[in-house]
């Protein structure tokens, strides 16, 4: 028997190869992007100077030009939301596995390729289709937020009581029926909570969008950092941070009530 | 005589049709701000057909030029992955309810946690393109901050569901709190740190091969100066690239967190 109070001698195992493995990988990461030390000690002062020209932010043009594009970015993270919602509500009931085993594992590839793709990416093809603009931006994230919600939403149906199915089939109701009936009221209140979730995560994302020209507030902070102008971007960033943190918390709480009711 | 029906659950009309009256009217305004229009949609598919007709095949010859950028992209997330995730440590132990050193310090530490949360991945590029110039090592700067909100949030969670019994045994045989946490509570969160951090370097995949579009370097810098010439057979090869390698190291990453499990 092993004495707990001896220390055991030191064996190289799993963990030990694993942290050699990613220290390799992380020096040669530094090497490749010329990430030397001496360069190191530089990027604290560096960033440290850039935050200093920050102060104080401009909040005139805060009031006047940022909370406009803020207002823009949630009005697109709102239809992409809808959008996705829309789309994605049958595309959750054909992919649970469940209830469709066949088309269930078309449905599951469909939302896997779908989830690879950044909104940004999407974007890029749709700003030419549409034109520069939020509704470019809306279509972008609406697409892009479908993988994901099909997802979440089928493991939700997959995870039902089969109970009320088998009742609404057992008076006599149809396929379609059962759906309404048994399936839709089970699982609406999680997927209602998944969609408010993807709507705090479109809201970052509808946020960078305007970098390719689909509206929104990244395209002001790259603007205002391109020319220089740190106090304007300061706004910016202390604005978005306020809205995001305020519509983070509300949502939330709905989240919290609906999955709790 | 009839069976005695079940009564049907009364509707509570007031909360239907407030929340109703809410998203249609977040609807509608959203849709008005952005100028979403299904006919102009329609109109413009055709267009678009163009755009796609132009975009396809994608310029395979074109492939060799990707082969560094792709490799800069991947360092970039490395690194941003490792530091990210070493820093990640600190900021989630102090975060968790059950092991802060004090209330004043979890304040804090939520705090600052949260606002880190708000700003997405490319917000954080263009912060530190502007700081330390354009070029990988402000993209892996953005990441590793990035991958610290991502990382201490998602554990700090974790860290407060563990089991305090080893915690306290630690302290309770004399350890210093440095002690508790490195021998009582890390430990068991452990497999959830890896599953979190393997989560954020697929994340941070994705973001890194976007990441050049403001100018922090990787494979979004080709994308970025191709769709400005408009050169869309080869915007769709370099989409097309990014979409696979996503999804390759999508499926290694989840093999390895399977396995863990």
């Amino acid at each position: 028997m092993t004495d707990p109070l001896i220390r055991q001698k030191y064996r190289v195992g799993g963990a030990t190869w694993a942290t050699f493995i990613l220290a390799i990988l992380l020096l040669w990461s530094l090497v490749a992007i010329e990430f030397a030390p001496s360069r190191m000690l530089q990027v604290p002062g560096q960033v440290a100077r850039v935050l200093s020209f920050f102060y104080p932010a401009d909040m005139a043009y805060g009031w006047s030009a940022v909370l406009p594009a803020i207002i823009e970015s949630i009005q697109i993270a709102w239809m992409g939301t809808l959008i996705a919602a829309v789309l994605s509500l049958p595309l959750a009931l054909f992919g649970a596995r469940t209830l469709f085993p066949r088309i269930a594992r078309l449905v599951k590839l469909i939302s896997a390729t779908a989830r690879a793709f950044p909104e940004i990416l999407l974007a890029i093809y749709f700003v030419p289709i549409v034109g520069l603009g939020p509704f470019a931006g809306a279509l972008a994230i609406g697409i892009s937020s479908v993988g994901m919600l099909t997802k979440l939403g089928s493991e939700v149906v997959e995870s039902i009581d089969f109970g009320p199915i088998e009742a609404v089939e057992a008076s006599g109701g149809s396929r379609i029926l059962a759906l309404r009936y048994a399936v839709v009221p089970q699982v609406l209140p999680e997927i209602v909570a998944h969609w408010l979730f993807r709507f705090e995560l479109n809201i970052r994302a509808s946020a960078v969008l305007g970098v390719v020209g689909a509206g929104g507030v990244g395209g002001v902070l790259l603007n205002t950092l391109r020319y220089r102008h740190f106090e304007k971007a300061a706004a910016v960033l202390l604005l978005t941070i306020l809205v995001v943190l305020v519509i983070d918390m509300i949502s939330g709480e709905i989240r919290r009530r609906i999955i709790r009711s | 005589m009839t069976p005695a029906m079940p009564t049907k659950p009364p509707i509570k009309f007031g909360l239907w049709g407030g929340s109703l009256a809410f998203l249609a009217l977040m609807t509608v305004w959203s849709a008005q701000g952005i100028g979403f229009s299904l006919s102009e949609l329609w109109c413009n598919l055709s267009s678009g057909s163009r755009l796609l007709q132009e975009s396809w095949p994608p310029d395979v010859a074109f492939l060799p030029r990707l082969i560094d950028p792709f490799i800069e992209t991947l360092n970039i997330a490395i690194i941003g992955t490792i530091v990210g995730g070493i820093l990640a440590v600190p900021v989630a132990v102090l975060a968790a309810r059950n092991l802060t050193t004090g209330p004043l310090v979890w304040f804090a530490d939520r705090n600052f946690m949260n606002v880190l949360r708000t700003l997405p991945d490319l917000f954080w590029a263009m912060l530190f393109a502007t700081a330390v110039g354009f070029g990988p090592v402000a993209g892996a700067l953005a990441l590793s901050v990035f991958t610290i909100a991502v990382i201490s949030k998602l554990w700090s969670e974790s860290l407060e569901a563990i089991d305090m019994a080893m915690p306290e045994a630690v302290r309770a045989v004399g350890g210093t709190w440095l002690q508790m946490v490195q021998f009582g509570a890390l430990p068991q969160g452990l497999q959830h740190y890896v599953s979190y951090a393997l989560y954020a370097f697929e994340l941070n995949v994705r973001a890194s091969m976007v990441l050049g579009l403001v100018g922090a370097g990787g494979i979004g810098m080709i994308l970025e100066t191709q769709r400005a010439n408009f050169e869309y057979e080869r915007v769709t090869l370099i989409i097309l690239v990014v979409l696979v390698a996503v999804l390759i190291i999508e499926q290694i990453s989840s093999s390895i967190r399977r396995r863990l499990a």
